[in-house]
């Protein structure tokens, strides 16, 4: 009987009255994991590393925000189109309200990586910007990002709006396997790359935890503000229904 | 201290970086606050208005 209460569940929660209050509670633990696990990957960063900084300039410290913050962006595009992709195939709405909670999140941790990039760039190339493949490929995942946001608010009709943007999402999805491997190239003179070739093998072992730890605040302060904005998009959609109208915050 | 922020010539990097994710990673739930409070008062707003109707 195990497999039929899961598909019960499964799709209770898919209806937006009742993933609401469950977002709801989920909230506050996402923000204190988020707050948690990213001020030890700060300070496991910045205070466990210091027998290494003699032979390290110190601007690798931005590694800690740089890296989380564009790892994220790559995988919220995958997590917005796994959800867009769920929504046309089962028709949910609660699916397309994800994929686009979803996107704006991904949004600000493309920007993130963007100008955390350039003032790393200019302190180790020498430049704010290149057009280096993974400079490039990833200023086209930003416009991929905000070309779905654009036609999402675009379109009145919602149905129509989150078909259109998650064919969109679908179609831009080509752009994070070609950011992955813009620096996978044996030879730096044949193809002008100027990010390295990323092993996380040969990252130190000190830097690498405050790396990952943060990395893991950064999925965690994702999923928070991605329920939240779930949580504005669903107000938003089903004001006229009558389970708004009795939500206790409606009638306060 | 001092030589804590000072990073070794490359505090004013470093520590810049660090205020972009900062600063971006707490206006966006701020924006979502700010957005979460305008529509709960669009909703009780239209739903008082009815409530004036159909009492009429």
């Amino acid at each position: 009987m195990y497999p039929l209460n899961m598909k019960i569940n499964w799709f209770k929660y898919s209806a937006p009255m009742n993933f609401y209050p469950l977002a709801g509670k989920l909230i506050p633990i996402f923000w204190l994991l988020a707050i948690a696990l990213i001020g030890l990957g700060l300070y496991w960063g910045f205070f466990k590393t210091a027998d290494i900084l003699n032979d390290q300039k110190q601007y690798y410290r931005i590694i800690y925000v740089h890296v989380a913050s564009a790892w994220m962006a790559m995988w919220l595009y995958a997590v917005m189109v796994a959800w867009a992709m769920i929504g046309l195939i089962f028709n949910t709405r609660l699916s397309f309200m994800m994929a686009s909670a979803t996107a704006v999140t991904g949004t600000v941790m493309t920007v993130i990586a963007l100008v955390t990039g350039a003032i790393w760039g200019k302190t180790s190339w020498g430049t704010w910007w290149d057009w280096d493949p993974k400079l490039t490929t990833f200023l086209i995942l930003l416009f991929i990002y905000i070309g779905y946001i654009a036609l999402q608010s675009a379109i009145d009709d919602t149905r129509r709006s989150d078909k259109a943007s998650a064919l969109l999402a679908l179609v831009g999805l080509a752009i994070v396997p070609v950011i992955y491997y813009a620096v996978n190239c044996p030879d730096p003179n044949e193809c002008a790359s100027l990010h390295q070739e990323s092993s996380l093998k040969r990252v130190e072992s000190n830097i690498l935890i405050g790396m990952l730890v943060t990395t893991l605040g950064f999925w965690m302060y994702s999923f928070a503000t991605i329920l939240m904005r779930a949580r504005n998009i669903i107000l938003e959609r089903e004001r006229n229904t009558s389970w708004v109208s009795k939500l206790e915050e409606v009638n306060r | 201290m001092s030589e804590f922020f000072h990073m070794g010539g490359f505090g004013a990097y470093i520590w810049s970086a660090m205020a972009t994710a900062l600063f971006l990673m707490l206006l966006e739930p701020m924006m979502l606050v700010i957005k979460r409070r305008s529509v709960l008062a669009d909703i009780k707003r239209i739903k008082r208005l009815e409530e004036r109707k159909s009492r009429r």
